[in-house]
């Protein structure tokens, strides 16, 4: 399953990549990330009991990976896994993209619409775009789902579901 | 307490009609998440979970528990009938489950699965129960070092034996474990990452990162390319499985429960390879040898019984310890946390009736997976035509729900999202989720036995070397360096 999700590069660029992206996660932590965004007080008795040490520890382990990576992009082989290989279709892009743009929305919506209308736009939008056969099914359930959890959320579980400025629900 | 008084303690929280409900329709929803490809008994458990919070913690822990049993026999559905397997465990079911199917007996391959499987369960419940009590008495002696050199170990395990590369292992745990840091330090109070958002001082919720790890990837991946789960179903054909049949295959069944149990005693290594390893053991004992990989029905029974002789083993690390075995039993963790409890040796002392309620709440689990799996195979057709393309909308509307309900906050919302991505990132470039998830939920853990063994030594590193039990646990933790490392080396001279 796993095996069809994945990127029609050679192991060699998967390791390569991986390598260079570690060092600079590793980089970009011991360099702006830790000393910017950790606060330490001045009075810790001993390195290793301070707050930074911790992440301190885990970006150099991280760039040691990273060069462990890069070591061993070097042996990996620089033939594509033809199990591995699919064709890079700008459809899937945009489709990506579009689910990028629907989750950004959701964020927005979900204080002002609430969570039922947001979910049942979300459901609509989503089923279309990942091009539903069954397109009567998929409006029916992007109406039902969303008010069977409300339900089941609001009135068993008594959580306080987002009820939005516009339409409120019992 | 006695074994009696807790057995009687344990029956007075689990016999109501809600737990043995909740246990029944667990299984119910495990064994249909497992066998719908692509959805798999983690993606079943994390969206399961959020339905636990209105529950008894007895009552949504069973739930978990029947999910994961279920999906993990579910999984196995698909392997036989449409070569894809439910969950990764099932890879191994395929080899013989397939040719089977093919020749016209995915019923006969079927059958022979449940009874493997149940077998299996009760072998793994037993074990279950025999060494947790044990385990967690022997757990009470630790203090911080030895629970920092456990953890350790197991990380490293995790990391090492999950996915084609240590490396990246062990770059996708110490992401996790990096992830882990976020949120007020834990003895100085101080803010680590939190960009001065209140949102994010008590850490990152885990059930966005675990939702947004396992569930989200799959509903990206089917925008990347809807139409990747279209395959072929075949037919049950008129073969059963007989009593004959499962006589024949029954050392290898019974061998295959005890690969499974002490394979899932060890945290990390999971329900995959001991299905590989016990159906290879089955192969090289059988007498029928040459037939494997062609549809020796024993084959799938070796297959079955050491991916089902997990599911309770993984249970020993996740109570007597606290450390989960794997994915699935790191979410069931999240379910006792919620409720909370910590899972561990002090809670064979504090809730000792919650642990018996459980240990009798599995041991009819394998019943029940038995009934519900034996009219699952006959409705599989209806759960393979479930259309993948509504489901994974109403997997998205679910998660957002889910989600929401745990701290009611759309800030973890956005969470489980960015995670998302970063999930299917991990994906695309073959990066294990497990150990970044595992690596998460111990990350805390680790950092605070740690520091706590600083503070009793006054920052003396050897306390970390204190005993035996640390002995024993940083020579397991070097042992396995050793073997993974050699294993690359011989599979870089291949």
């Amino acid at each position: 399953m796993g095996k069809s999700k994945g990127i029609s590069v050679s192991p060699k660029a998967i390791q390569l990549r991986l390598g260079i992206a570690a060092c600079l996660i590793a980089g970009f932590l011991t360099i702006v990330g830790i000393p910017g965004w950790v606060s330490s007080p001045s009075n810790v008795s001993n390195i290793v009991l301070s707050p930074t040490f911790w992440p301190y520890t885990l970006a150099a382990l991280t760039g040691l990976t990273g060069f462990g990576l890069l070591l061993a992009s070097r042996t990996a082989s620089p033939i594509v896994d033809p199990e591995m290989a699919e064709v890079a279709a700008a459809a899937g892009w945009v489709r990506l993209a579009g689910l990028a743009v629907i989750m950004v929305l959701t964020m927005f919506a979900l204080p002002r619409l609430g969570m039922v209308w947001t979910s049942m736009i979300v459901f609509a939008v989503t089923a279309f775009m990942f091009r539903t056969r069954h397109p009567i099914v998929a409006l029916i359930c992007a109406v039902v789902i969303p008010l069977a959890l409300y339900a089941f959320f609001a009135h068993v579980a008594g959580v306080a579901i987002p009820q939005g400025i516009f339409v409120r629900l019992p | 307490m006695s074994f009696v008084d807790s057995l009687m303690a344990g029956l007075s929280v689990v016999a109501s009609f809600e737990a043995f409900f909740a246990l029944f329709a667990g299984i119910c929803i495990g064994v249909v998440g497992g066998a719908i490809p692509g959805l798999s008994a983690t993606m079943a458990v994390a969206l399961t979970l959020p339905f636990t919070f209105s529950l008894q913690p007895i009552t949504g822990i069973l739930l978990l528990l029947g999910v994961y049993k279920g999906g993990i026999f579910g999984g196995s559905i698909p392997a036989i009938l449409i070569k894809t397997p439910g969950t990764p465990a099932s890879s191994a079911t395929i080899l013989d489950g397939h040719p089977m199917a093919e020749r016209g007996e995915a019923g006969r391959a079927l059958g022979m699965a449940l009874w493997a499987s149940c077998t299996a369960d009760v072998v793994s419940n037993l074990a279950l129960i025999l060494f947790a009590g044990w385990l967690a008495s022997f757990a009470l002696n630790f203090g911080p070092p030895e629970f920092f050199a456990l953890i350790l170990f197991s990380l490293t395990i995790i990391a090492g034996v999950s996915g084609d590369s240590l490396l990246r292992g062990a770059l996708s745990a110490l992401l996790g474990l990096l992830l882990a840091t976020v949120g007020l330090d834990l003895v100085y109070g101080t803010n680590r990452f939190t960009f001065g958002d209140p949102n994010m001082m008590g850490g990152l919720n885990f059930i966005a990162v675990l939702i947004g790890l396992f569930a989200i990837p799959e509903i990206i991946a089917m925008a990347w390319n809807p139409t990747a789960h279209l395959g072929k179903a075949r037919a049950l054909g008129h073969t059963k499985v007989s009593f004959a049949d499962y006589r024949r295959s029954f050392k290898s069944i019974i061998r295959g429960s005890f690969i499974g149990v002490f394979l899932g005693s060890i945290p990390g290594i999971g329900a995959a390879p001991s299905a590989f390893l016990s159906y290879s053991e089955a192969r090289r004992k059988s007498p029928n040898k040459e037939n494997f990989g062609k549809g020796e029905i024993e084959g799938v029974a070796a297959s079955e019984a050491g991916n089902n002789g997990v599911a309770g083993a993984t249970l020993i690390p996740l109570l007597a310890l606290g450390v989960p075995g794997d994915v699935i039993t790191a979410i069931i963790i999240g379910a006792f946390m919620i409720h909370g409890l910590q899972p561990g040796p002090m809670m064979f002392i504090l809730n000792v009736d919650i642990i018996y309620g459980l240990f009798i709440g599995l041991i009819v689990s394998s019943v029940f997976l038995f009934i519900v799996g034996s009219v699952a195979i006959k409705g599989f057709r209806f759960v393979a035509d479930v259309p993948k393309r509504i489901l994974m909308p109403a997997v998205l509307v679910l998660c957002i729900y889910g989600v929401f309900a745990v701290n009611n906050n759309i800030f973890d919302v956005g969470v489980m999202f960015a995670m998302g991505w970063v999930g299917y990132g991990m994906l695309r470039y073959q990066i294990p989720a497990a150990p970044f998830l595992i690596a998460f939920i111990l990350g805390p853990l680790l950092e605070d036995n740690f520091r706590q063994s600083m503070l009793m030594s006054s920052s003396d590193p050897a306390i970390l070397l204190r005993g035996p039990i640390t002995w024993f646990f940083w020579a397991l933790t070097l042992i396995t360096i050793i073997a993974i490392v050699r294993n690359i080396g011989k599979r870089a001279g291949a």
